[in-house]
């Protein structure tokens, strides 16, 4: 089980979150003609590394906000949790 | 038109569980708290108000998270970042709150309906708390708040008096019940009177 320092609430148990994927992808840029294979990559690919990963998670028990979790996907350590308009 | 409320039907008066040879007074009591109108407020992002100026039946909005400010009648939680929960036995405080905060600044909903409160008081309120809940007991004081899990179903804890451990427990009004019974089994080790 894992305890996730909320960056509104504080430390919480893993119970109270809920995991929400990938916090590296971004969206292309409205209104820019893109490749289907861009959009492809966009909508469904997702890096699925062993080791470091920025994630997004969600409180959804507590404060109901997203915020960024960067963690090892091996160990479990968790590195920083971040507010969504901060950068690691 | 008196409203039926979440638990009208569920909770059972009596002395349930381990109470044999304990005095009464020393039992758990669970009620379930009725006529409390809670509503939700939300500043928008682009409100121009300074929160810290603004005060609900004399009570400013805390800006700590888990902070709660009260007095005899009302209660404002902080639930999230620019999003509080008051909880008043005042019949007319939404009319207070639509007065003192404007509409243009600040979404109001009144959910008092939406909401099943149950309140767990005694000795060994925390105890109950700790079997279905993550959050350190130890370390939650008077007047304090959490948005919580307990047994994966999603409560507010207020926490309202120390002298007994008392909490007023919020949850969806569809998980009343079955929260109500996830609470009461959890007493009955301890024996409680439902009042």
């Amino acid at each position: 089980m894992l305890e996730i320092k909320c960056p509104y609430c504080g430390k919480r148990s893993q119970n109270e979150f809920s995991y929400g994927g990938d916090a590296d992808i971004k969206r292309p840029e409205l209104g820019k003609e893109i490749s289907d294979k861009e959009w492809d990559d966009f909508v469904y690919f997702r890096k699925n590394p062993r080791g470091k990963h920025l994630e997004l998670w969600h409180h959804v028990a507590g404060c109901r906000q997203w915020f960024k979790v960067s963690r090892d996907t091996s160990t479990h350590e968790i590195f920083k949790t971040l507010k969504l308009n901060e950068e690691l | 038109m008196t409203a039926i409320t979440p638990l009208e039907f569920i909770h059972k008066k009596g002395i349930f569980g381990d109470h044999h040879k304990k005095n009464e007074s020393d039992l758990l009591k669970i009620s379930e708290v009725k006529n409390l109108t809670i509503i939700q407020v939300v500043q928008y992002k682009k409100s121009e108000v300074n929160i810290t100026e603004v005060k609900i039946d004399g009570l400013e909005f805390p800006e700590q998270n888990s902070n709660v400010t009260s007095n005899k009648d009302t209660r404002i939680l902080w639930s999230a970042p620019r999003t509080w929960l008051i909880l008043s036995n005042k019949e007319n405080i939404i009319d207070i709150v639509k007065k003192d905060l404007k509409e243009k600044y600040f979404a109001i909903t009144d959910i008092s309906h939406s909401r099943a409160v149950i309140q767990i008081k005694g000795m060994q309120a925390k105890e109950v708390l700790k079997k279905g809940s993550p959050i350190n007991f130890n370390e939650f004081d008077l007047n304090r708040c959490v948005g919580t899990v307990f047994h994966g179903i999603t409560i507010v804890i207020d926490s309202i008096s120390n002298d007994p451990d008392t909490f007023n427990l919020l949850t969806l009004r569809s998980f009343g019940e079955s929260f109500y019974h996830h609470i009461t089994d959890s007493a009955l080790e301890f024996g409680y009177v439902g009042v």
